[in-house]
């Protein structure tokens, strides 16, 4: 090895200066006055005995594992319908959306209790005395109010989403719910590094459980914690297990309520386009690379018609299944002049403006001949709210990327 | 630290600076996604944490302590399952022209499960004492 000596003073000046940053940052504050701690402060201000590092770790498990769940299901749905270049997702199963968003959903309802009980855990020490000895010490505890806040964050602003109550969150629920999760898991990550050591003790050492008999014991505390978020479940999940339905008391959407016994989320009103969907003059028009076709409603009718059944999965987490009837988006892409094995669609609704007017349809949902471009539903023309006169349907993929009120498609060649 | 506490920490720390990042590169972010990370903190800690932790404390003091564990046990169960209900009991998300958007009678709903909590709470109590007695020895007679 050569060694190179300009190289070594550099190492070691940064070295020195790492040295004397954390020196600083390891320097302690001056204490508070003794008179300012009362209240909370006081020394044995808590004192139930319930909580013990071995409770707040235990807890503290079940909520990493929790949100590591929600982070991954949300940022796979995210990416489905922000694509990266590199990400590819595939047509089949299709309803894989429909059980990883169910889980996203499903999971972060049951965190509810979880974070809750992990909260009051450790409660006292939000009231440590001194609040920080030294900036080290400050900052960490900056970084947990960060990860408190995240996750508080997190699960507010999806139970909000849930039940569409948008007044309360003064931003777009997608993008704030989106940057905090990347919040929530970078300050867990700090969280877990720092209290490593403790959270190894208090799992792999017996702890005895200091609570009187007759009390509320730590066992029982668990099973509490465990029973509430078997309720909570129990009484949403029917909004995408449908035969939980009926005792889905609490369940945002039912699987069979709505036109054509299928819920809605944007209606025809709501999207401005009732006079666009009746007007005679409608066409919905395929352009490629090579032609351009205008099809009207008579003319999709008398194309080759195939009826699949697929499930709409929405976001919010509900879905339902349902029979469509429609013309292949393939048969389409190939009237443009494409071939559809090897071809992507960008599909356009009537709307005139709006976050999800338009959507592109990858190559793997292109090729599918699952996908339709569909008519009718349950063997009756499209209810206005679900897309008359056409709208896409699409083997695992996000309702918000069914397009309804189909007006314009786009084809190109994928490579 | 070890190298594995040092690596999570160090890995924490830069998915918190491309959070941070991205959120203030992000237009539909907006101020208003502080004011409310700074809310729900402040409305957990200062309000609904405390308020729970003086609930339990009135149950200790006047509930007999044979009842405490399953009132406490039911009034956690009972707070969990009204934080998610909440919104939907209120029906501020209901719009006129879509009746699929939250259909059922939430307030009833939430009633129900309260009655089904309770229910299971006093159903404890009741199997534990009468086990208990049972495995009590029975005074002589006379």
């Amino acid at each position: 090895m050569v060694r190179d000596p300009d190289t070594e003073v550099t190492v070691n000046r940064a070295a020195g200066q790492v040295k004397r940053a954390v020196a600083w940052l390891r320097q302690p504050l001056p204490a508070p006055p003794e008179s300012l701690r009362r209240g909370p402060f006081e020394r044995g201000a808590f004192d139930s005995k319930l909580r013990s590092p071995r409770l707040t770790s235990l807890l503290g498990l079940g909520l990493a594992v929790a949100f590591t769940v929600c982070f991954a299901t949300g940022l796979l749905s995210h990416f489905i319908q922000h694509p990266p270049f590199w990400f590819w997702w595939p047509s089949r199963p299709v309803g894989l959306y429909r059980v990883t968003q169910g889980v996203h959903v499903a999971t972060g309802l049951a965190s509810v209790p979880l974070l809750g009980a992990k909260l009051w855990s450790v409660y006292p020490r939000l009231f440590a005395w001194p609040p920080a000895r030294d900036l080290a010490q400050a900052i960490e505890r900056a970084s947990i109010a960060l990860l408190v806040a995240a996750a508080l964050f997190q699960l507010v602003s999806g139970i909000l989403n849930i039940s569409r109550w948008y007044a309360p969150m003064p931003f777009f629920f997608t993008a704030g719910h989106y940057w905090s999760a990347w919040l929530a898991i970078g300050a867990l990550l700090v969280h877990v590094g720092v209290k490593l050591p403790i959270i190894r003790a208090a799992l792999t050492r017996a702890a005895p459980d200091r609570t009187a008999p007759g009390a509320l014991s730590r066992r029982g505390l668990l099973l509490t914690i465990g029973a509430a978020a078997g309720v909570i479940t129990l009484s949403t999940a029917g909004q995408t297990v449908a035969p939980l339905a009926p005792i889905s008391l609490l369940a945002p959407r039912r699987p069979r309520t709505g036109p054509q016994h299928l819920p809605v989320n944007k209606t025809a009103a709501g999207a401005g386009v009732r006079d666009a969907l009746f007007d005679p003059a409608y066409r919905l028009t395929i352009a490629g690379p090579a032609r351009t076709a205008s099809l009207s409603l008579a003319d999709l009718t008398a194309l080759p018609q195939h009826t699949v059944v697929l499930p709409i999965s929405c976001v919010e987490g509900w879905s339902s299944t349902a029979t469509w009837t429609g013309v292949r988006l393939r048969d389409l892409v190939a009237l443009a002049g494409v071939d559809p094995d090897d071809a992507e669609a960008y599909v356009e609704s009537l709307e005139s403006h709006g976050r999800y007017r338009a959507t592109t349809v990858p190559p793997p949902h292109t090729r599918d001949p699952f996908t339709l471009i569909a008519l009718r539903l349950g063997g009756e023309p499209l209810h206005p709210d679900h897309g008359y006169p056409a709208r896409l349907i699409a083997p695992n993929r996000p309702g918000v990327l069914q397009t309804k009120w189909v007006g314009r498609i786009t084809v190109r060649s994928a490579s | 630290m070890t190298a594995v506490r040092r690596s999570l920490v160090a890995v924490g720390g830069l998915v918190l600076a491309y959070a941070v990042i991205g959120a203030l590169g992000d237009a539909d972010v907006k101020a208003g996604a502080l004011f409310f990370l700074a809310g729900v903190l402040v409305a957990h800690d200062g309000l609904l944490l405390p308020l729970t932790i003086v609930a339990g404390v009135i149950l200790r003091r006047y509930a007999p302590p044979r009842l405490r564990p399953a009132l406490q046990a039911a009034l956690v169960v009972s707070l969990a399952v009204t934080v998610v209900a909440f919104p939907l009991v209120l029906g501020r998300g209901r719009s006129a022209d879509n009746p699929s958007l939250l259909p059922l009678h939430y307030g009833r709903g939430l009633l129900a499960i309260y009655a089904i909590i309770w229910s299971a709470a006093l159903a404890t109590v009741a199997t534990r004492s009468w086990r208990e007695r049972r495995r009590r020895p029975q005074p002589p007679p006379g």
